[in-house]
């Protein structure tokens, strides 16, 4: 089982966006599209994407494979997925571990899981049928969320390496993610990223969210506050050379203001690999 | 209980508007589960109201905050969404002001409503070629009594109460609108340089395109339009509108009955 080649540091491809992009070519190695945003017939997003394209590698990135639902799978919906990444070549393709929906409805988000051994082959075995109709390997992200289920009978962490293992997937940790549902359900982040089997891991997330008191929600509208940069310094250690990407959804800063975040991860990663290699060459 | 019973019941509180907070969710150390379950419960109608503020910002404008966020209400609270991208969310939205007990009677809300969704539809619709006005020009001018027209995938044509495009424009423009008045006019939507375009037709140009949407040819709209009493220099005046036609790209293919 090899990993895709690591792309390096990227961000998320937005409209408000699209002129900085293509008129200073930005130091950025990759963009990540939300894969929904382009499944639509023609026009301006598909352009643009071309565009982009031609300069950069892209990831597609979506929120609409309901994993977790038990609706059927929507094949209609992965049929327009597979034709997206047929032209666009994306370096790979990935959603969340979630649903959307059920009996037929969507409710535009990303709802939680409850981590029962039922829903747990339920999604491995979707996975796996999502795998086989694409003809390649997923990444799945670990979702933020608010609300424990009584019917949990593992951590979270537990139900992410059995799906990645049992699906033979990979994953896409989202660094702030980690830092939100931990703070919500009280578990140890650190012991989140120990938990998480470093050969599936071939992508991560940076993000900033939203402080309600008692709980934190994952907003992408501010910047990566610092307790999230120190677990991303965490999971530089443990996964090594991974792809990193930020993502921005709304209060959209100068596009500047990114790539200074995007700096910064670039030196939390290079200063985390020294680090390691240091260690490595001791006697 | 099984997981689709606590999905079913999960969704169904979220879809209760006075948020039935399932069983199954358990208090954190922090807070109770109302309060963690009203994340998902706001979220949904916030997000909802969201995609229709930003495919609508023009009817809220004439609308007023208070009347839209009813509307809104009411939309998001009629049914639930069943469509997968948020672009498609707000479609339904002129349809069912029609349906209103309050607004059916305002034509001019309506008809914003409808200006705006086509504005929308013609943004992404399918791609298609956009012929260039020499496209005309090598086609004998013996030939062009036979030529008949495919309009780019992104036309729309539509009769709306006459002030509702320099309406739109004037509120787009932060200037003072104008009323809307009696009667219609016909609005023409289409995407050129990616970018939604659309402008007011004449009748008898109205009449142009209808017959060239049926593939009629030109020699036929030529007749049709003198029937009509367009003039006697018809055959000029649907030539200036081809020409105006392939300058905007609105022609996608050209076919001849020759």
């Amino acid at each position: 089982m090899s990993k895709p080649t690591p792309l390096g540091f990227g961000l998320g491809l937005r409209p408000v966006y699209y002129r900085d992009i293509l008129e200073t070519k930005p130091n950025v190695d990759w963009f990540e599209i939300i894969t929904e945003n382009y499944l639509v017939p023609g026009g301006r997003p598909l352009a643009m994407l071309e565009r982009v394209r031609a300069e950069y590698p892209i990831v597609m990135h979506g929120v609409s494979m309901s994993l977790a639902s038990t609706d059927p799978l929507d094949f209609d919906y992965l049929k327009a997925l597979k034709r997206l990444a047929d032209r666009f070549q994306p370096q790979w393709i990935s959603d969340h571990l979630c649903w959307t929906g059920v009996h037929g409805v969507n409710l535009h988000d990303l709802l939680p899981v409850p981590y029962t051994l039922e829903a747990l082959s339920h999604v491995v075995d979707r996975i796996k049928r999502v795998q086989d109709f694409l003809g390649r390997r997923i990444a799945i992200e670990n979702a933020s969320t608010y609300v424990t289920f009584r019917e949990s009978e593992m951590d979270e962490w537990t139900f992410v390496r059995e799906m990645a293992e049992r699906a033979d997937c990979w994953l896409l940790l989202d660094v702030n993610n980690v830092f939100v549902s931990g703070f919500n359900h009280g578990f140890d982040q650190q012991q989140f990223i120990e938990a998480i089997p470093a050969e599936r891991v071939i992508q991560l997330h940076l993000a900033g969210h939203s402080d309600a008191g008692t709980h934190k929600i994952d907003t992408h509208d501010q910047p990566i506050c610092d307790e999230v940069w120190s677990l991303y310094e965490s999971a530089c250690r443990r996964f090594g050379k991974v792809s990193t990407m930020i993502e921005r959804d709304d209060n959209f800063p100068p596009f500047c203001e990114l790539l200074a975040e995007l700096d910064r991860a670039r030196s939390i990663f290079g200063a985390s690999t020294l680090a390691q290699e240091g260690v490595a060459a001791c006697p | 209980m099984s997981l689709a019973e606590l999905q079913g019941k999960f969704q169904a509180g979220i879809l209760s508007e006075d948020q039935i907070v399932p069983d199954s969710i358990a208090d954190s150390k922090k807070t109770d589960a109302a309060t963690l379950f009203s994340v998902y419960h706001s979220a949904y109608r916030l997000r909802l109201a969201e995609f229709l503020s930003n495919d609508y910002p023009i009817l809220r404008n004439y609308l007023g905050d208070e009347t839209f966020g009813a509307l809104v209400e009411e939309y998001i609270a009629s049914a639930p969404s069943h469509v997968r991208s948020a672009r498609w969310y707000g479609g339904r939205l002129p349809g069912f002001m029609k349906d209103s007990a309050r607004l059916r009677d305002d034509v001019q809300a309506i008809d914003l409503a409808r200006f705006e969704r086509a504005l929308a539809d013609v943004f992404d619709a399918a791609d298609g070629p956009q012929l260039p006005v020499n496209a005309l020009a090598q086609i004998p001018v013996e030939s062009w009594p036979n030529i008949a027209f495919e309009f780019h995938p992104s036309f729309v044509l539509l009769e709306l109460a006459v002030g509702t495009a320099a309406r739109y424009e004037a509120t787009s423009n932060e200037e003072w609108p104008p009323g809307i008045g009696q009667g219609d006019e016909c609005v023409l939507f289409w995407r050129s340089d990616n970018q939604s375009s659309y402008r007011v037709v004449a009748p008898d140009e109205r009449l142009a395109l209808i017959e060239a949407l049926k593939g009629q040819k030109f020699s036929d709209i030529c007749s049709l339009l003198a029937f009509h009493g367009a003039g006697e220099d018809v055959t000029h005046r649907v030539a200036g509108f081809l020409a105006q036609w392939f300058t905007e790209g609105l022609v996608a293919r050209l076919s001849s009955f020759d």
